[in-house]
């Protein structure tokens, strides 16, 4: 408790980390509103045969909302070993991996309050922007409510996502110990990976490769129609996410507990 | 007693551009894991062309009706539509009236041709009349003559004699205009001649499940012809050349028939331009993207370290004018960026190469090819400057590699899901526009062309640049 306490603090008292939560918040909603104004229904053989997934859309800033996250988690760890500050933290506490766990529940539930902001802030952007762009009841669309089932799946999973990306993050931190070759490092698996897969034609090959994107895999939590087209469902995507941020934290775990500071 | 104040005996002297280049590129190769970076991810980047081309395989052939239709990658080319002829042999000579022609949108061709041969690429020339643009002759994949702006009904020539086509058109059948004269290669004594109709796919933009895709719908288009005339060589019976865009015509609407003189000829699949087809050469580009994402981070590095570690005031003591301390940095990084993308654009087209049995990739050195493997240095050395200004505006290397990287990788990170023309407009406006200079084939989905998109990044690099140098000089180091 106490450790998380003083992770806390230091997380609290750095002003950079009020400019990149609100950065968090804002930038996910303000690219769901861009992306929700964007979108209408000219294109669709009829607006109700669009079949589009209104949640999904309304939900889009988030890719954009990730970016901040990775680097306040980044900076969480990177941030004490520019400093220096990371021998004071395992001086006053040198059990290592209590200190590793109170750092990564404090980003994680700091990382979730932001999260929670930023999704309703968009779905509520969704519920009122949409209906004029032609998705309308009259059309088929329900308006967007957390009382239905997938969106709030949707929702509550792109909290998850957030969080998740934060630990991914904050793992490679603790593998890499420098914040340019952190932030470059996680920005290249999330956005380059999916890119350099359009190489793969063969749909077989893509459709694996779409399950092993952490990026493509996670977002399908999102995903409210459609669920049988998509290369994986909406729970095992953002487990594949979960499975690569363990991954990183147990590296960084290890590597944090035996390495000199 | 007099005091003479002491001056110093060193001459006053600004140093020489290339010395201070000299002394940026001595900090940015004595650090070991930066020269370490650059290298690894030259080498990652190729080694995943080469495994994600072997993983390529045969899907990337034509999928739609007919044999794929042209052998040079960077001018696909339709050899498609309905050719309904008879084999003649020697001079020939063959006139028809265009009656009609209904569906097929504005380029659909109903006309005539003469052609070496049914194979796809055999040597052709074809007049015929369109609703939209007038009267065409073309030849080869690079042969587009206009003729009169006028449609159907109208009356149409070709005759033969040798290796020379002429074309001509007419309103009323006795005065011929001469639309053009070609010369075909490798005609042999028999030639197919007849009438020929043909239909670009329609291009269909349709939003379902949350994505945009343009589409290629098949068209058909018919055509009706009189007065037809074919004269020279022995008579033959008609035989049919379809290459059908999609599925042929079906039985029951034949898609060639002969009434009292008049013939009605069903048809789709263009005669030119391939829009669809795949840029393969880009494909295998596209992981320079991991050599990109490794020089925009070390660009950024590059100054902001200097501010971390206090070196840049040293620095700026030794050169006190700022600006062209910058601009030597702006040309050591953009020296490497260059350096860069093009061994990762060559090593990656040759590793793709290399594979047995993956991506059928053009000639290396052909010009669309070559410009692709120059601008992909060019691309990363822009983006490195452009991050270079970033790092020295925003001084903090967390923040300006993110913001350097986000508006190159914009299109991956914010368009997916948004309509195409504003995914487009993205591409064109965005540092992003930078990629288009990796294209090697005219296609479809082009937002901005090569030139021009590279342009508008390294606009991006020289305007950040112009602010990065007129805030250094105006704020504390």
């Amino acid at each position: 408790m106490r450790v998380m306490r003083s992770e806390w603090t230091k997380l609290r008292t750095l002003s950079s980390t009020g400019w990149l939560l609100a950065g968090a918040v804002l930038a996910t909603i303000a690219v769901s509103v861009t992306g929700v104004l964007s979108v209408d229904t000219s294109h669709c053989p009829t607006p109700a045969e669009c079949f589009e997934d209104t949640v999904r859309l309304s939900l889009g800033g988030i890719r954009f909302g990730q970016v901040v996250v990775v680097i306040l988690a980044v900076l969480a760890v990177s941030g004490e070993y520019a400093t220096g500050t990371i021998r004071a933290t395992l001086t006053a506490n040198p059990r290592r991996l209590t200190v590793l766990a109170g750092k990564a529940a404090v980003l994680a539930a700091t990382v979730a309050a932001a999260g929670v902001l930023g999704v309703l802030g968009s779905l509520l952007a969704g519920r009122l922007i949409l209906p004029g762009n032609g998705f309308s009841e009259t059309n088929g669309y329900a308006p967007l409510s957390l009382t239905d089932g997938p969106t709030l799946r949707a929702a509550t999973g792109s909290v998850l996502y957030l969080v998740l990306i934060a630990l991914l993050a904050l793992g490679f931190a603790l593998i890499i110990r420098d914040t340019a070759g952190t932030i470059t490092t996680v920005f290249a698996l999330l956005f380059v990976a999916p890119v350099v897969g359009l190489l793969v034609t063969d749909p077989e090959w893509r459709e694996k490769l779409d399950q092993l994107t952490p990026m493509t895999a996670g977002l399908s939590v999102q995903s409210t129609i459609g669920l049988d087209t998509m290369p994986i469902g909406p729970w095992p995507g953002l487990g594949v996410l979960a499975a690569y941020a363990a991954a990183a934290l147990l590296a960084g775990a290890v590597l944090f507990a035996r390495r000199d500071q | 007693m007099t005091v003479t104040a002491y001056r110093s005996h060193v001459e006053v002297r600004r140093a020489a551009f290339g010395r201070l280049v000299r002394a940026e590129w001595t900090k940015f190769a004595t650090v070991p894991r930066w020269m370490i970076t650059v290298t690894a991810a030259i080498l990652l980047s190729v080694l995943l062309s080469g495994l994600v081309a072997a993983g390529a395989g045969e899907n990337t052939s034509n999928d739609g009706g007919g044999p794929p239709v042209s052998a040079d990658p960077l001018q696909p080319f339709q050899d498609r539509g309905h050719f309904v002829s008879q084999r003649r042999s020697g001079d020939v000579d063959v006139i028809t009236r265009v009656d009609s022609q209904t569906g097929g949108g504005d380029w659909a061709k109903a006309g005539l041709m003469i052609r070496g041969g049914s194979e796809t690429g055999a040597p052709y020339a074809a007049i015929v009349v369109t609703p939209g643009h007038g009267v065409v002759l073309r030849s080869g994949t690079d042969v587009d003559i206009a003729g009169s702006d006028g449609a159907a009904p109208t009356w149409l020539r070709l005759t033969r004699s040798g290796d020379k086509v002429t074309a001509l058109e007419s309103a009323d059948g006795v005065s011929w205009t001469g639309v053009g004269t070609v010369e075909l290669g490798g005609l042999g004594d028999d030639v197919l001649a007849g009438l020929f109709v043909a239909a670009p796919d329609e291009v269909v933009v349709t939003r379902q499940f949350g994505t945009e895709a343009i589409s290629g719908n098949t068209a058909y288009t018919t055509a009706t012809f009189d007065n037809v005339t074919l004269t020279g060589g022995a008579t033959s019976d008609w035989t049919e050349r379809e290459h059908p865009s999609g599925p042929a015509v079906q039985d029951d609407t034949t898609g060639f028939t002969v009434a009292g003189g008049v013939y009605t000829v069903t048809g789709s699949g263009d005669l030119g331009p391939d829009l669809f087809s795949p840029d393969s050469t880009r494909m295998v580009l596209n992981t320079v993207l991991v050599g990109l994402c490794a020089t925009i981070a070390l660009a950024v590095l590059f100054i902001t370290s200097e501010y971390r570690r206090g070196m840049i005031r040293t620095t700026f003591l030794v050169s006190p004018s700022r600006g062209r301390v910058l601009l030597a940095k702006a040309t050591v990084i953009g020296g490497v960026g260059f350096a860069a993308g093009l061994l990762s654009a060559l090593g990656s087209l040759l590793a793709a190469k290399a594979m047995p049995g993956g991506l059928p990739l053009p000639d290396l050195f052909a010009w669309p090819v070559v410009r692709a493997t120059l601008g992909s240095g060019v691309l990363v050395a822009a983006a490195a400057v452009f991050a270079l200004a970033l790092g020295s505006l925003i001084r903090r290397s967390a923040v300006a590699i993110a913001v350097a990287l986000l508006a190159l990788l914009v299109p991956q990170v914010a368009a997916s899901g948004l309509p195409l023309d504003v995914a487009n407009w993205m591409e064109r406006l965005s540092p992003a526009a930078g990629f288009a200079v990796q294209q090697t084939v005219p296609r479809y989905d082009v937002a901005i062309g090569p030139e021009a998109g590279i342009a508008v990044l390294c606009a991006y690099a020289a305007i950040a640049t112009g602010f990065a140098l007129w805030s250094l000089k105006r704020r504390d180091a």
